[in-house]
């Protein structure tokens, strides 16, 4: 159906409706009226099934329904870039260091200290870092298991970047050139509660640093400050999350006495610092397969993170200013 | 010198039309094995009545083995979809492997080629993106046909490993989908209002019949061995398939769909509905790299199989 059509279609209906009511009005006052001289027909069916058809158009934009092999759909980075520009710039404000370290030109790893329930703080660094260097160079951000079996939330982190946090997953994005976003704390960094804020806890079995040994490619240490207090959990239940299936259920000031709104980040003020890549010493996979160096290697990120946390919480004077 | 080819599972999709290729290649002597005649049996067929899910299937298949010299056999006789007889498709898929697989060693045929699926993987929320052919074949529980192959690839793997001297090739083909292809996926996908899961809209991927049989006919004429998966390039989420096609979906959240054991699926599958809705819930997207280096790229990627799928779905419609 042709734009003209249709939009004869929407005249003609207001038409019927604007001699309809005249007719009535003229009835209340109590003139004389011809009975349903003026009476257009219209086709409320037509009219239906045009209102239909337009919000399959509307439907239809938002997806470009060309997926990468991950699942990431540029066209809906594209429609939520104002709600994550809004988040990004008003909402948490967040103030960016040493973004420079970041090279524009091959794909890093990214280690961040975790927190918050759902993956904000990923998706947050990765639009920064695309902001930046481009769309090519968008991070992926990996994402803890049990989020995966979520409803809804897992069709929308993989549209938006996220990938299952494997080490298979892993070692193909970074082969294929996709810089990715890890967090070596896991579910133990996701579900401290907000007394244990922003002390980091441990950093997995060395699995980040032996991937970037491995992949050959640098390690950026990041810091992330503010996404502790998006969801600050209070405590953690565990008998009904079990029932539910998930691995506890948190209670934040806001959730679950909220409901769903009750997921909605608070507005933090947010602090994101990039470290200076740590050097590759060129005798990877070497390096990768001593298990001993692997372990100290990592311990030594582990402080290099929490040594930059520490810092961007110097930088920024309270929780939301 | 004639190389002779036997074929199990002839009255299947990929068995009749395997053969019908193979029948247009000069030198090749082929023979059809099924439980019963086909109807329209390509020329150049020589049929032989096999019933897999006797006792003595495999000594009546070594006999024809032997007899006719059979240098491949390409071992297709695998349900195209659950039917409500768990015993029975047990008795064919798992057992029927059993007897051929010892038919062939009694044989001593020296290539042997099994067509499997990749909905062995099976779904599961700890998957990676891309599941390589080492990954565990995990199945699921509910789906007693994936199971079966399940098995059935755990006995070809031990089998391989006891038999040296025979070259095996399991092709692991993921959802095949195109003009005439039909099965429980397919009449799934092709209602008028498809039910999904509401909340989930997982990757999927999609292998062209042509691609497919392509494959199989080199894994059949020429030397490949090891395990493939035979899959298209990409990956399509399930939401924009269906658009594409322009159906309307029926989001149900997944505990009602689970319940509802009636329909659409137990009744024709036998199967509890996760075994198949579980498969539209989470990822089971195979890794074809290693299939796509040995016989090439196919294609149609799964889009474009898709849109040649539902094209010829769309001219059948106008009849």
């Amino acid at each position: 159906m042709s734009g003209a059509e249709s939009g004869d279609l929407w005249t003609e209906a207001l038409g019927g409706l604007r001699a309809e009511l005249r007719r009535r009005l003229a009835q209340v006052r109590g003139e004389e009226v011809e009975p349903a001289a003026v009476e257009a027909g219209v086709d409320w069916l037509a009219l239906l099934e045009d209102v239909r058809r337009r919000f399959g158009q509307l439907g239809m934009r938002e997806r470009s329904g060309e997926v990468d092999d991950f699942g990431l759909d540029p066209e809906t980075i594209r429609s939520a870039r104002l709600l994550l520009d809004f988040l990004i710039k008003r909402w948490w404000r967040i103030e960016v260091l040493g973004l420079e370290h970041v090279p524009d030109d091959r794909a890093v790893l990214f280690v961040a200290n975790h927190s918050g329930l759902l993956p904000w703080d990923g998706l947050a660094l990765a639009e920064i870092v695309a902001a930046r260097h481009g769309e090519r160079q968008r991070p992926r951000f990996l994402i803890a298991d049990w989020l995966i079996t979520l409803p809804f939330v897992q069709p929308a982190l993989a549209r938006l970047g996220g990938v299952r946090a494997c080490r298979e997953n892993a070692e193909r994005l970074l082969g294929a050139g996709h810089s990715v976003v890890a967090f070596p704390e896991g579910v133990k960094g996701a579900a401290k509660t907000f007394r244990d804020r922003y002390r980091l806890q441990r950093f997995g079995r060395g699995g980040a640093v032996r991937l970037a040994l491995e992949a050959g490619v640098p390690v950026v240490p990041v810091a992330i400050v503010g996404a502790e207090e998006t969801h600050p959990i209070l405590f953690k239940v565990e008998t009904p999350a079990r029932a539910l299936g998930l691995p506890f259920l948190p209670v934040t000031p806001t959730f679950p006495w909220l409901g769903p709104l009750g997921a909605l980040p608070l507005p933090s003020k947010w602090v994101i610092s990039f470290g200076e890549p740590l050097a590759s010493t060129g005798r990877e996979t070497e390096a990768a397969a001593d298990d001993l160096l692997v372990a100290r290697l990592t311990e030594e990120l582990r402080g290099e993170v929490q040594r930059l946390v520490r810092e961007a919480l110097r930088v920024r004077q309270g929780v939301f200013t | 010198m004639a190389k002779s080819i036997a074929i199990t599972g002839l009255r299947t999709f990929l068995g009749r039309r395997l053969a019908e290729r193979l029948a247009l290649l000069p030198g090749l002597r082929l023979i059809g094995l099924d439980r019963l005649r086909p109807h329209g049996l390509a020329s150049g067929v020589a049929f032989r009545e096999i019933d897999l899910t006797r006792p003595d299937a495999g000594s009546a298949l070594a006999d024809v083995f032997h007899k006719e010299d059979v240098e491949v056999v390409v071992h297709l006789a695998f349900r195209r979809e659950p039917s409500p007889d768990l015993e029975g498709d047990h008795e064919l898929e798992t057992i029927g492997s059993l007897h051929l697989l010892h038919a062939c060693a009694g044989a001593g045929v020296p290539r042997l080629v099994v067509g499997s699926s990749t909905m062995v993987y099976g779904p599961h929320p700890d998957n990676p993106n891309f599941l390589t052919e080492e990954h565990p074949l995990r199945g699921h529980p509910h789906a007693h046909c994936v199971q079966n192959r399940v098995e059935m690839e755990r006995m070809v793997a031990d089998w391989t490993a006891r038999h040296p001297g025979t070259s095996v090739t399991v092709l692991r083909p993921c959802w095949i989908v195109g003009p005439t292809y039909r099965d429980a996926v397919t009449r799934y996908l092709a209602r008028r209002v498809v039910p999904t899961l509401l909340g989930y809209d997982p990757l999927l991927q999609l292998v062209h019949e042509d691609d497919c049989l392509d494959v199989f006919e080199r894994a059949a004429t020429e030397h490949h061995s090891g395990v493939f998966n035979v899959v298209a390039e990409g990956v399509v989420p399930l939401s924009t398939l269906l658009r594409r096609a322009g159906k309307r979906t029926l989001p149900v959240p997944p505990p009602v769909l689970y319940r509802l054991r009636a329909y659409p699926s137990q009744a024709q599958t036998g199967d509890r509905p996760e075994g198949f809705y579980d498969y539209l819930r989470y990822l089971w997207v195979a890794d074809g790299q290693r299939g796509w280096e040995e016989f090439g790229r196919p294609l149609y990627s799964t889009r474009e199989a898709w849109m040649s799928a539902i094209s010829a779905e769309r001219m059948r419609s106008y009849r």
